[in-house]
């Protein structure tokens, strides 16, 4: 047994040999580049000069008033935005089915959530080939039947719906096991009470299943958010942006600003004015949420 | 009526099973359609694999390979260090996986066990954590990995991935709490100290949950390709993610049936990690989700 004393001397030494290490990595590889990230918006920073010249807001104007480009890359965010909330219904259906509902949900699990594991850049070299304008899979099928090919990567206006695509097949899995997780989280008994009380799979479904898995529901539809926003590795390495800046998302744009134009001071503004409207997203879809259910 | 009969079975465990059924056949045809959706790409870029420039051109992409021609991965394995890829990629799994482990069960052992000043700090962090975008936030990272001198080493990856996985020690810190503090009080009374005490019980305890975070921990790790392309330029500190993005990028190897091979050898490790260890990812997800 040790004294009173004795153990609070142990526990504050605990206390600091476990902790040290994980808060300075904590403090140094997340806290000081996140207040470095504001520091830098307000300079125009090139990425290497030992000065960065304070410029104000002017960044922050740019960007707001004087890139348009900014928010056309946007409206393509919002294109892989829509597109994974369309599915969300969908997701819920099939994860419902997955709750042991169909033969050979096990099976059947294993398969959907298989792109999910696959290496994003194996999966864009997939569907290169898939989409490719010469020897394309997709475009010798709509030869088959005797139709007119499509740019899939190479026109402009197609190239944003085709990348949503590649990032239904890759996503769409996390969303069905999470939502699979909530259900599956659901006492029975709760389920088969209704099923003795004669209520249909529908009104299981809406009445008892859906109400009870909302948490989980705000948790995808946040992510959908972070995620949509934050497309970055299908875009650049599928098109890298193009045709003409048509598939540039925000991040794409950013990491260009900083790497390839070497304006670090712009794109440290890019980022926090991406940190707000994730905020300002959710807040809204939050109150949309609540407000429905 | 049929459809009614079936769902007033008593448990939903057998609910639909029965073969012949209208419904029943439905739902196979759909999960039928969405694992052709799932497995064409996946088979027709290995089938790819195996052909010839010419035969692309002219065969159907879902017709399979006459034979098994290795000569695309020979040509890969010859014009890319896939080896050092690989040697590079799994450095960084290993180490990622066992510092992140360590570090952040004994975060969780702190946080639930005792009562500190800088605790609310650290749930604040957590909460920061999750609003932070952390593509773009890389950019203001940049500069701290040239100024500490790991920029293009294998260590710049490592001290991300390991030093602050928020999310891991959030869920480590959920089974944790499971953990009654009764089983530390008996260990107490048997005169073992605090450090003993994490090391010798909670540690052993939480395996299962390091399992299943030290294989998502290990996916994320394998897949991931932005950090190394940001960190680790050099041809020498490729990772298998970024090889396969230069795959695409080198001319040599940019033709379909090469970046096929490619994306085949890439994809392996972690679909090999997917099938065996499928039970603890599912749970993993399961667990950073369900319990919020």
């Amino acid at each position: 047994m040790f004294k009173k004393n004795d153990l609070k001397m142990q526990k504050n030494f605990v206390l600091v040999t476990f902790l040290f290490i994980p808060t300075i990595l904590i403090s140094l590889f997340m806290i000081y580049p996140l207040i470095n990230l504001v520091v830098i918006s307000f300079t125009s920073w090139d990425g290497l000069s030992p000065t960065k010249t304070f410029v104000g807001l002017t960044n922050f104007k740019k960007i707001i008033f004087d890139s348009p480009e900014v928010w056309v890359s946007l409206k393509n965010n919002g294109v892989y935005f829509v597109g994974h909330l369309i599915f969300i219904p969908i997701e819920l259906f099939i994860a419902f089915l997955l709750d042991k509902r169909v033969r050979f949900s096990k099976m059947f699990k294993t398969i959907t959530f298989l792109p999910y594991i696959i290496n994003t850049v194996a999966v864009a070299c997939m569907f290169m080939f898939l989409f490719s304008s010469q020897d394309g899979v997709l475009n010798s099928m709509l030869q088959f039947f005797h139709m007119d090919k499509i740019g899939w990567l190479s026109d402009s206006e197609i190239v944003n719906y085709s990348l949503t695509g590649v990032s239904l097949w890759k996503f769409s899995g996390i969303h069905i096991i999470l939502f699979l997780a909530a259900f599956q989280s659901l006492p029975t008994d709760m389920i088969e009470a209704s099923i003795i009380d004669g209520a249909s799979t529908f009104k299981q479904f809406y009445h008892i299943v859906l109400p009870n898995i909302k948490p989980v529901i705000e948790i995808v539809l946040f992510l959908n958010i972070r995620g949509a926003l934050q497309i970055f590795d299908i875009p650049y390495v599928m098109t890298g942006g193009g045709p003409n800046h048509a598939s540039e998302t925000f991040t794409v744009q950013t990491i260009n600003t900083a790497f390839q134009y070497q304006n670090f001071g712009l794109a440290c503004a890019m980022a926090i004015v991406l940190m707000i409207i994730i905020i300002i997203f959710s807040i809204i879809q939050k109150k949309l949420f609540n407000l429905k259910g | 009526m049929e459809a009614n009969l079936e769902i007033k079975k008593e448990t939903t465990i057998n609910m639909s099973r029965r073969s012949g059924s209208v419904g029943g056949v439905l739902k196979i045809l759909l999960f039928i359609f969405i694992s052709a959706l799932v497995i064409l790409p996946i088979l027709i870029t290995v089938f790819a694999s195996f052909k010839s420039l010419p035969q692309i051109g002219s065969e159907s992409a879902l017709k399979p390979p006459t034979s098994l021609n290795f000569d695309n991965y020979k040509e890969v394995l010859k014009s890319t260090n896939v080896f050092i890829a690989f040697k590079n990629s799994t450095i960084l799994v290993v180490a990622s996986v066992v510092i992140n482990s360590l570090l952040s069960t004994m975060v969780a052992y702190c946080l639930t066990r005792f009562d500190f000043k800088l605790k609310k700090v650290y749930f604040a962090i957590f909460l920061v954590g999750l609003i932070i975008p952390g593509i773009v936030t890389e950019i203001s990272r940049f500069g701290l990995m040239t100024n500490i001198h790991v920029y293009d080493t294998l260590l710049a990856p490592i001290l991300i991935y390991a030093g602050a996985d928020l999310m891991q020690i959030y869920i480590y810190k959920q089974f944790l709490e499971q953990i009654p503090v009764s089983v530390d009080e008996s260990a107490m009374m048997d005169g073992a100290s605090y450090f003993t005490i994490y090391w010798r019980i909670i540690f052993p305890m939480v395996i299962p949950a390091t399992a299943t975070l030290g294989i998502l921990k290990a996916v994320d790790v394998l897949n991931d390709m932005y950090i190394p392309f940001l960190y680790m330029p050099g041809v020498e500190n490729r990772t298998l993610s970024t090889l396969l993005l230069n795959c695409i990028q080198d001319p040599r190897t940019s033709s379909i049936p090469m970046l096929s091979a490619a994306a085949v050898i890439v994809m392996i490790p972690t679909i090999l990690i997917y099938f065996i260890f499928q039970k603890y990812i599912f749970s993993g997800i399961a667990a950073g989700a369900v319990k919020e």
